[in-house]
């Protein structure tokens, strides 16, 4: 999911993705260019074209991070997919869930990969990270984090960096209902990699932190799982913030994953410390 | 966000889906021709409407005027009424259930078919739950025809959810919708000009829900903020709110978020700051504005990130103490204070 070797392009070089290319830049991360549309300058020693293709035959890259206002994002993934971007981190939020349906069929039929909408972004702390997260919530370690939420991936990881013996990986996903990379997914990469210390940041809503666990299990994951999930105090059919966080009943509440999580062996912990 | 069920109805008729004949009053009109026998339906968006007093039948004028006007004052669980929707009464020989919904495990357009519809729908045992695409073959033609349109509308009008219960059919076969709900994507209102005339304006920028507890929450970042109520819960309080001030919130935001709290009468308020795209100076200029005007409110506040050190020297400077933990200040906040 994140090797430190990608050759990263920022889609959509405004104020915020410039900030983030600069910051991303000076972490380690190979930011080849930037690609806004009608621009052909540079900005701090970053290129900036005017294509998704111009910065895959002039400079290679492999993988896009994108900041595209939400109305204009679909056609800039779009834009990646065709271009043949591997790896497609999309950090835009409210893009239209039927936008992101289809684009998560192109990116499956084409082999590329979306994380995100609405995510922080990858970090592999020391090396590199494509995303906007804080980077000193995240010194080098042993653990990885998996999080649908931005800033408990930042909390969490903090605090194993403090207390505990660190993050080898952080990998957000994003709490978006239609999102391109599930937990299951993320598991697959952690497991190639031999990854021995897993902590899973869920909240209530659909039942992805089950379906992902099991699948580990099932694929012989024989690594330390703990959960963390948010929004036990949720009531029961409001909206929390984030478009993919709302029960209706108990199905998708944190009580309900926490006992299905218990039938699979799987610790739950009721706080961040209890996951150190 | 949800569609009244006259706005679902008048969608469903424009794409040939038959719907009862109706129209639609709100509070001030004069109604010039009534329907008789009818119906008369309150337009609110909360659930169990009907045991809630709701829904009204008419088969006299008297009856229609009494209705009607009780209708319109009625609240329905707390809820004003948009307005009351009039339509024929209509006897049918049998009610199905029939749903699409954009589906967050399956990733996928999910169509949920049930020959119970009505009020037995909750306890059918025949259901049929799947993949938009894989399960159109083994419904009846024709309410594959039916679903085939409501696929239609779902992508046109970004809907993510759309039910018909009951899905009345009559006695010659024809289907008729007797109810509709529809939730829209909010992300996708831009495209949905039409849609926007039934939007309840957020007058802030933040994300706020007002709760039944005593201890006020305010965060950046909706799982955070979730995380602080659960551990408000778990240290024996409860919390009064939910408050996502989003990223990158700046002091006016942040101040106009601590006023809303106190307006709701909450004294006692957590803010777990941990600040990523959210400049902490900003925060700490709002904290120390509103403490100059409301002295006697306790704020507990946590606050780590970007712009740490300079927040806490204006914190600092204003007598106003601070945390670095999150536990800590929650504890503190519910527990008691040992400062």
């Amino acid at each position: 999911m994140i090797t430190g070797r990608e050759k990263v392009c920022v889609q959509g070089m405004g104020k915020y993705g410039t900030f983030h290319a600069i910051r991303m830049k000076k972490y380690g991360t190979n930011i080849v260019c930037g690609v806004s549309k009608g621009r052909h300058d540079k900005y701090e020693n970053i290129p900036i074209l005017n294509s998704v293709e111009e910065a895959v035959s002039k400079y290679n890259a492999d993988t896009s991070i994108v900041f595209v206002p939400a109305i204009y994002a679909k056609g800039a993934i779009l834009e990646s997919i065709d271009a043949g971007i591997e790896k497609i981190i999309v950090i835009t939020e409210h893009i239209p869930q039927y936008d992101m349906l289809y684009l998560c069929h192109v990116a499956r039929k084409k082999g590329a990969r979306i994380i995100g909408p609405n995510c922080p972004g990858l970090i592999l702390p020391g090396v590199s990270k494509i995303g906007i997260m804080p980077e000193g919530a995240f010194v080098p370690g042993n653990i990885a984090v998996i999080s649908k939420s931005g800033t408990l991936m930042y909390e969490v990881s903090n605090y194993l960096s403090l207390y505990s013996t660190g993050i080898k990986v952080a990998i957000g996903l994003g709490g978006d209902p239609i999102s391109g990379t599930s937990i299951a997914e993320a598991f697959d990469w952690l497991i190639d990699n031999k990854v021995a210390k897993v902590r899973i940041i869920g909240e209530l809503g659909g039942n992805e932190e089950i379906e992902g666990i099991k699948h580990a299990l099932n694929m012989g994951y024989s690594g330390e799982i703990k959960v963390f999930l948010a929004g036990r105090m949720a009531p029961k059919g409001k909206r929390m913030g984030h478009a993919g966080a709302i029960v209706r009943g108990y199905i998708g509440s944190v009580d309900y994953k926490e006992n299905e999580l218990r039938k699979l062996g799987v610790a739950v912990a009721k706080t961040i410390p209890e996951l150190i | 966000m949800k569609l009244h069920e006259f706005v679902g109805k008048s969608i469903l008729r424009t794409y040939g889906i038959p719907v009862p004949k109706s129209f639609f009053v709100r509070e001030g009109e004069t109604v010039e021709k009534k329907i008789l026998p009818c119906v008369l339906k309150s337009q609110v968006l909360v659930g169990s409407r009907m045991k809630n007093g709701g829904v009204l039948f008419a088969n006299t004028d008297k009856e229609f005027d009494l209705h009607l006007r009780t209708l319109l004052e009625r609240k329905i669980r707390g809820e004003t009424p948009y307005g009351v929707l009039v339509e024929e009464k209509i006897s049918v020989k049998h009610e199905h259930y029939i749903s699409l919904v954009l589906d967050r495990d399956e990733k996928d357009l999910v169509l949920i078919y049930s020959c119970d519809g009505g009020v037995n729908v909750e306890s059918s045992q025949n259901f049929i739950k799947a993949k938009f695409d894989d399960v159109l073959n083994e419904i009846d033609p024709n309410m594959a025809n039916i679903a085939t349109t409501l696929k239609r509308i779902a992508l046109e009008k970004d809907v993510t959810l759309l039910e018909i219960n009951p899905l009345g059919e009559s006695e010659s076969g024809e289907f008729v919708a007797l109810d509709a709900v529809f939730h829209l994507d909010d992300s996708a209102l831009y495209r949905q000009p039409w849609a926007k005339k039934f939007l309840k304006k957020n007058p802030h920028s933040f994300h706020y829900l007002k709760l039944d507890g005593d201890i006020g929450v305010i965060g950046c970042g909706a799982g955070i903020v979730m995380a602080t109520m659960d551990t408000v819960e778990h240290f024996g309080g409860k919390p009064a709110d939910f408050l996502d001030l989003g990223g990158g919130a700046s002091e006016a935001t942040t101040l106009a978020a601590l006023k809303t709290l106190k307006n709701d009468g909450i004294r006692k308020i957590v803010m777990n700051i941990f600040g990523g795209i959210t400049k902490c100076d900003e925060t700490a200029k709002a904290i120390v504005n509103f403490k100059r005007e409301n002295p006697d409110y306790d704020l507990y506040v946590r606050i780590t990130g970007t712009n740490e050190e300079e927040a806490k020297r204006i914190l600092k400077e204003n007598h106003i103490s601070f945390y670095d933990d999150m536990y800590s200040v929650i504890k503190d906040a519910v527990v008691g204070d040992v400062r």
